[in-house]
């Protein structure tokens, strides 16, 4: 269909909408982004334009080496949370004729569970007399708590792989149900068995709800601050925390914009390179 | 079967530290191991905690307000986006996304760096703009889907038939999109019940949301008393959840349907 433009009065209806993005999309981003150019004095924020900031992350190894082990940290998360999520998408979508739709939706409650709720439940299974640790001491596995579960970025890769798991599944499960079934009956009927036909037939077709996935676990694992603070320790620090500790104690609101704008470059990026792959059909967003 | 056992064991985990909180909620001790009898003791005092209250309050009125707000824009702004024709809709219907898209602390340092350049001081009325600009594209792209699945059709019989724009709306789009509407202000209403990342950044010191409170709590440690309100929680939300599956998604035009047809029989 041709591109066309409708009648002025049909426009109407966009204001509301157009006002919302203004005040709170369109002008807090570009508020912080040019607050990334001031500089602070004490208390005082300085508005002459400087790329002071953003010469500080380049130049002092903490940023960058920060920033390079809370991309390896998510790269790992995206992964994990693939590996558990494919295959329960691949096991409620094929192989499941009775309680389809119960397992379909015990896969993604979770996702609707409170995020702090989830972050206190480990909290108790890793700690040093959580769940783990008092089982293992109870048996006489171990005479010790164990101090590697907490604290770290082992604890920390836990609890976002398990927030993750549901906004992999969503895609992946979407992609796999609009698999027509019949396409499987001809590969199995020209003699393919089923891993030759799930790597040749289904992996291929699913790909799109696998990037989709793929790229909101890495984003959500690298943006996260609150899962480090409460289960990373001093030990976990995570890119997420040196935003927030400009806006806490360190008081430096223009470097902690341009560290923000740092990481919504990356999420542009990162969003916008695999949006050619991936799908936006079986996001969270549409029905 | 290989693949079904590493499936339960997903499920397993998934559920486990679902559990563990329910379990720890009702323990007078501790510790799990040893666990003797059940107590409702921690619920008893989560009654007498004021602040506790206080901020769940707040977190429904926020919640209400917000997504009172967000279905008007919303709806309005699903309209706009499926049916208006202009150059660069892919570009606007991005920047819709983007609060719901992008990490929450991005979100959360802008609105505040945002907010205080006017000088507005932090209270409920910075956190229920935080809270506008996530479930906005929430409801919005909820409604889109179900907008695009009704075509247009519909719309202009009803103008072929004498009815002028707002009777439009009111008799006939309105009914096609009530469960959708429905739908999406269950899910933005449990998004906002349960936001933090943002809220965090927005709450000042004396108005606070439940999360923003639990949250403090934490600060002492895990006590049961935070087990027994995450267990509220946890069983609100399920209920949050089971409303939603009626009305949310292609499951609920199968309702709608089936309640249609109930109606007529009546």
């Amino acid at each position: 269909m041709k591109q066309r433009v409708s009648p002025p009065r049909a426009f109407l209806r966009g204001i509301p909408i157009t006002v919302w993005m203004l005040v709170l999309v369109i002008g807090p981003l570009a508020l912080t982004f040019l607050m990334s150019f001031y500089s602070t004095d004490g208390m005082q924020i300085i508005s002459t334009l400087t790329l002071k900031n953003y010469a500080l992350f380049f130049t002092d190894p903490l940023y960058v080496s920060v920033l390079a082990k809370s991309m390896i940290v998510a790269l790992i998360i995206a992964v994990l949370s693939i590996l558990t999520a494919y295959p329960l998408a691949y096991l409620v979508s094929f192989r499941l004729r009775r309680g389809k739709q119960l397992l379909f939706m015990l896969s993604i409650i979770p996702l609707w569970v409170s995020y702090l709720v989830r972050i206190i439940a480990w909290r108790t299974i890793l700690g040093n007399k959580g769940v783990i640790n008092s089982a293992l001491l109870a048996i006489g596995a171990i005479r010790e708590p164990l101090t590697f579960l907490l604290y770290n970025r082992f604890a920390i890769a836990i609890t976002l792989t398990y927030i993750c798991i549901p906004f992999v599944f969503i895609p992946v499960y979407t992609a796999l149900e609009k698999i027509p079934r019949n396409i499987l009956e001809a590969s199995s009927d020209l003699g393919a068995g089923e891993l030759r036909t799930f790597f040749t037939v289904v992996f291929p077709l699913s790909l799109p709800g696998l990037v989709t996935g793929f790229i909101f676990a890495f984003i959500i694992a690298l943006g996260d601050y609150i899962i480090p603070i409460q289960l990373g320790g001093t030990q976990g620090i995570m890119f997420g925390n040196l935003i927030w500790n400009q806006f806490g104690f360190a008081f430096n609101w223009p470097l902690g914009a341009a560290l923000g704008f740092i990481l919504f470059g990356i999420s542009v990026v990162v969003l916008t390179a695999t949006s050619r792959f991936g799908t936006t059909e079986g996001g969270f967003l549409s029905e | 079967m290989g693949l079904k056992i590493y499936g339960a064991l997903i499920f397993l985990f998934l559920y486990f530290p679902l559990a563990i909180v329910l379990i720890f909620s009702f323990s007078p001790t501790k510790t799990l191991v040893g666990m003797q009898g059940i107590t409702l003791k921690w619920y008893e005092e989560l009654f007498r905690d004021r602040g506790l209250l206080t901020a769940f309050l707040h977190t429904v009125l926020i919640g209400l307000g917000a997504v009172t707000i967000a279905i008007v824009l919303g709806v309005s702004g699903a309209f706009f986006v499926t049916r208006v024709h202009f150059p660069g809709k892919g570009v606007f219907r991005t920047l819709v996304l983007l609060p719901y898209i992008l990490p929450g602390i991005i979100m959360g340092i802008s609105l505040l760096i945002f907010i205080r350049n006017f000088g507005i001081k932090l209270s409920w009325f910075t956190v229920l703009l935080g809270h506008v600009s996530f479930t906005v594209p929430i409801v919005m792209f909820q409604i889109m889907s179900r907008i695009a699945r009704m075509g247009p059709n519909y719309q202009s019989a009803a103008m072929d038939l004498g009815a002028n724009p707002a009777q439009t709306f009111l008799y006939v789009t309105l009914p096609m999109i009530r469960t959708a509407i429905i739908g999406a202000a269950l899910l933005a209403f449990t998004v906002s019940f349960d936001e933090i990342v943002i809220s965090f950044f927005l709450t000042g010191s004396a108005w606070m949301t439940l999360p923003v409170y639990i949250y403090g709590m934490l600060r002492f440690g895990l006590s049961p008393k935070v087990y027994a309100i995450s267990t509220i929680i946890l069983g609100l939300s399920l209920i949050l959840i089971i409303f939603m599956a009626r009305y949310t998604g292609r499951s609920a035009d199968v309702y709608r349907a089936g309640k249609k047809e109930a109606g007529e029989a009546a």
